[in-house]
């Protein structure tokens, strides 16, 4: 009916874009990672000088140690916590106008600002917040707990919030893809609950973990606003590495941190979609 | 079947704790947000109940030593530019969507380099985006080089949006139309798209969003005026006071407000069918 | 009027039709028997220009219209699932074709209204007109579907399996009203069905269809009494084939006077009606190919009996009411089945039929 032209036509606008726009960026990056830098200029002169010192620096290379562990740490936690709710959502609750409000309930923050929803944690988790407030009338501290704000764990906590729902929308979805006569006839069979968790709904959800996984690993990854708002600037990622490199013009510098978190970032999705293939999941 | 029923009930409180995870900062945030001021500071306790951060938002309040929030101007940037870069991606994503509907070489390729567009950090592709400008010698503005980036974030979402509403289209009535003699285009513009509408008006709705709220992608590339996320995440160095509270809370009843015409504007697109409908009805009898 | 010259289509190396040629002729009521699969779908949208074929080229009034998109055809294509717009009323269903077509559109509403009344009457949807298209039943949406594309006008109209999503009492209905309406407008239908009673009802020429080949092309009532090819004979579910090494033993046994001696010679497939079979019990004194009685099958004013041949093969013999009374038999006891010689068809190694 349409000829392999007309295709084409229909994807330049949007190959043109991709091309001028996210590829060239990308590969310019690479590029100026290894022009030289001094400290006034740069020029584009080849050297690895920018990779040496990236990976000599205890610095730099402590901040990338940091952000793959706190990667890590909220990805796991995203999925403890994601989890168990998508469970809930997907195969406790029947009525399907009621899950699909509850779905929505958890989407609702996001017409918040990012920022905004960043920054509320700080009146929550202070010394004065309303966590260690509440905890004390309770009298369950006596003291309040300042480990709260502006450490790693903040940091976390914050990270979590805001990103555990891309985990929740796709293991839900799965979940609730699964037919309920699958589960009922295993349940007649004699599987116990475990059994039917373990062989049915954890390889049937496997896919929205994986899904989940690469939307958390690529936000979380790229982070550098919760860490400046919650950590008190104490804790340093290798994006905030770029915006402060950026900020005191050392470009190559920039391009290296940004390579490295390409490469890592690149990896862990390669690896993902090996095990799911992201367009039979639409 | 016990266990069964208290799993249910620990999963139920498990959820429940879940959403007040969810939104107790936005409670917290809700409360302060009618601190007293000019003195009452972004913590509890409240010393007085009071609307002046409201007031403050709008430059009501009078002139203290705290700075209005610099929205103005910027709250217009950046509706502006959610407004471009929505028409723009939500335009390049039907087109895309479009010519997936048949398989084609290289398909996969394609598929996969539109998805990167959200899949790569904001950081990487500003910071990509300003060394290519500086190279090529541009400047650096809120509706150039932070635009094309907006584009390159919110059109994967248009197209995916686009490309599951194309998976369940019945194309025997394209080709209906083709055969009683209508040009594939005319075609497009009187049944495909009244048909995909729906979806079209979701994929602009994530656009605008995502594009309104943008900002690690803006913050390299946005050159000197600010949108309203990088005049925000600008108050981070500094103090922060109840105003942004106030400000959050606005902007959230603000996007509310979006989602509401968003419903309007489906809810009229079903309404018009029925009303041209019943409207013939009265011509004819 | 439309001419298939040798026309092919592959999908990825896989022939759906091969070197098809025939003929359409103005008014004329065209009939394609054709099991699923066999290509009679793929070929009718070779014909619309839905897809191109590979070789082979189409005629419409002697102008090849092989290289012109659907929409310059000027051919009606009347689909299987009716695929009404769904965003339309039946009226602006009906008048979509008139108002948007590329080739003269009509732009005056008032000429729009009077020809799109004129169909509806013609089709039997009268007060529908403002319904949506979800609140029609199947039979008023295949009405919609109809009347769609003979407002346009069209020389010609292809209808995909027109009647197969309908019950059967409407489907008995619309084939005397599809008929009436092409009499009444003078074009000429192609009528694809893969039911051969439709076909063999509606069509004043048929096409049978296997494998993407045309195997038969005819009047109905030639290729009901003599098909010219097995798989015809096949398709009209109105004869027992024979077949296998003991093919002789079997004729020479069921067949109640003379076999002729050089058919016999070439035969490798024997077709024998259903209905020109007798039934006698095994202990008569007259010889037949003796078979099991597994079951029957009561229609009304037939009844057919299931029988099981020494090689396993299904026979069934048909038993009009009007002819013979209605017959008890036991299952599985075995009884002898015998015809005459004049009612049997040959058919060679080529699985054509013989003299």
């Amino acid at each position: 009916m349409r000829s392999n032209k007309g295709t084409w036509l229909l994807l330049s606008p949007g190959i043109i874009w991709i091309t001028l726009f996210l590829v060239a960026p990308l590969i310019m990056m690479i590029y100026v990672s290894f022009w030289t830098q001094t400290t006034f200029s740069i020029k584009p002169d080849m050297t690895v000088v920018s990779w040496v010192n990236f990976f000599s620096s205890d610095t730099y290379f402590g901040a990338l140690l940091r952000t793959i562990r706190i990667w890590f740490t909220v990805l796991m936690v995203t999925i403890l916590v994601g989890f168990p709710v998508a469970l809930y959502i997907g195969q406790f609750i029947k009525n399907k106008t009621l899950q699909t409000a509850l779905l929505v309930t958890c989407v609702i923050p996001f017409w918040t600002s990012f920022l905004i929803r960043v920054l509320a944690w700080r009146p929550m988790l202070g010394k004065e917040g309303a966590i260690n407030i509440l905890l004390q009338k309770m009298g369950i501290i006596n003291a309040p707990i300042e480990v709260l704000l502006y450490t790693e764990l903040s940091v976390i906590i914050g990270m979590v919030q805001i990103y555990v729902v891309f985990m929740v929308g796709p293991i839900a979805f799965m979940i609730g893809r699964i037919d309920g006569s699958l589960i009922e006839g295993a349940r007649d069979l004699g599987a116990s609950t475990w059994t039917i968790f373990r062989r049915i709904i954890l390889p049937l959800s496997m896919p929205g973990v994986i899904v989940g996984a690469i939307f958390v690993t690529v936000m979380v990854l790229g982070e550098f606003a919760t860490a400046s708002a919650l950590s008190g600037r104490k804790v340093n990622l290798l994006g905030n590495i770029i915006i402060t490199q950026v900020g005191s013009l050392k470009w190559a510098f920039a391009a290296v941190a940004g390579v490295v978190l390409t490469v890592v970032m690149a990896t862990f999705v390669a690896i993902m979609l090996r095990i799911v293939n992201l367009r039979n999941q639409l | 079947m016990d266990k069964v029923v208290s799993l249910r009930w620990f999963l139920g409180i498990f959820t429940a704790a879940f959403v007040l995870f969810l939104y107790g900062p936005f409670i917290v945030m809700g409360i302060l947000s009618f601190q007293q001021g000019p003195e009452g500071g972004p913590q509890f306790p409240i010393i007085e109940w009071s609307t002046y951060w409201y007031q403050h938002v709008f430059g009501l309040a009078p002139p203290s030593r705290i700075a209005p929030l610099p929205i103005g101007e910027a709250l217009i940037r950046s509706l502006t530019l959610a407004f471009a870069t929505m028409v723009v991606s939500t335009v390049m994503g039907v087109l895309t969507a479009q010519a997936f509907r048949q398989p084609f070489r290289g398909s996969g390729v394609v598929f996969y380099s539109v998805i990167l567009g959200m899949i790569v950090p904001g950081v990487l592709l500003g910071l990509g985006m300003v060394l290519l400008a500086n190279q090529v010698g541009i400047d650096r503005n809120w509706w150039s080089t932070a635009f094309v980036l907006h584009v390159v974030y919110t059109y994967p979402f248009a197209f995916l949006v686009m490309l599951a509403i194309f998976n369940r289209f019945d194309e025997s009535v394209e080709e209906a139309s083709l055969s009683l003699g209508v040009s594939p285009a005319k075609t497009f513009r009187k049944v495909t798209f009244p048909i995909i509408f729906p979806g079209v008006l979701s994929a602009m709705l994530f656009a605008f969003t995502l594009s309104y709220d943008e900002f690690p992608r803006t913050l390299f590339t946005g050159g000197s005026d600010v949108t309203m996320p990088i005049a925000i995440y600008g108050t981070f160095a500094v103090e922060i006071h109840p105003n942004l509270f106030a400000f959050g809370v606005l902007s959230t009843l603000f996007s509310f407000s979006l989602l509401a015409v968003y419903g309007i504007l489906l809810t009229l697109s079903i309404r018009r069918q029925n009303q041209r409908a019943s409207g013939l009805q009265e011509d004819i009898t | 009027m439309l001419e298939v010259k040798a026309v092919s289509k592959n999908f990825s190396g896989v022939p759906a039709v091969e070197d098809v040629s025939f003929t359409v002729n103005e008014n004329e009521y065209v009939t394609l028997l054709g099991s699923s699969g066999s290509g009679k779908s793929v070929l009718l949208r070779l014909i619309a220009g839905l897809l191109t074929p590979d070789e082979g080229d189409v005629f419409l009034n002697g102008t090849p219209i092989t290289d012109l998109p659907c929409h310059e055809r000027r051919i009606g294509f009347v689909q299987q699932k009716y695929a009404l717009f769904p965003h339309l009323n039946v009226y602006d269903n009906i008048a979509f074709g008139l108002r948007h077509r590329v080739i003269d559109p009509v732009k005056d509403e008032s000429i729009i209204r009077k020809k799109v009344q004129n169909t509806i009457e013609l089709v039997g949807l009268v007060g529908q007109e403002t319904k949506m298209t979800g609140q029609i039943s199947g039979g008023q949406k295949q009405r919609v579907s109809l009347a769609r594309t003979l407002v346009t006008e069209p020389k010609i109209c292809l209808l995909d399996e027109p009647l197969g999503a309908l019950d059967a009492n409407l489907r008995e209905r619309m084939t005397i009203e599809l008929q009436n309406i092409r009499r009444e407008l003078g074009v000429s239908f192609m009528h694809v069905t893969g039911n051969e009673f439709e076909a063999l009802a509606m069509g004043q020429n048929m096409l049978v269809m296997s494998d993407g080949r045309i195997v038969q092309q005819g009047a109905p009532q030639d290729m009901y009494a003599r098909p010219q090819d097995l798989i015809t004979a096949k398709s009209m579910h109105n004869f027992n084939i024979l077949s296998g090494d003991d093919l002789s033993a079997q004729l020479k046994a069921g067949t109640s006077d003379k076999l002729p001696a050089t058919k016999l010679k070439d035969a490798h497939f024997c077709a024998i009606p259903m209905d020109k079979i007798d039934i006698s019990d095994a202990s008569a004194k007259t010889s037949g190919l003796s078979a099991e009685f597994l079951t029957s099958e009561f229609l009304g004013n037939k009844i057919i009996y299931f029988f099981k041949i020494e090689n396993g093969d299904v026979c069934e013999v048909e038993n009009h009411m009007s002819l013979r009374e209605r017959r008890e038999l036991k299952a599985n006891a075995t009884y002898q089945l015998h015809w005459k010689s004049k009612d049997i068809l040959y058919y060679g190694e080529n699985k054509q039929l013989l003299g």
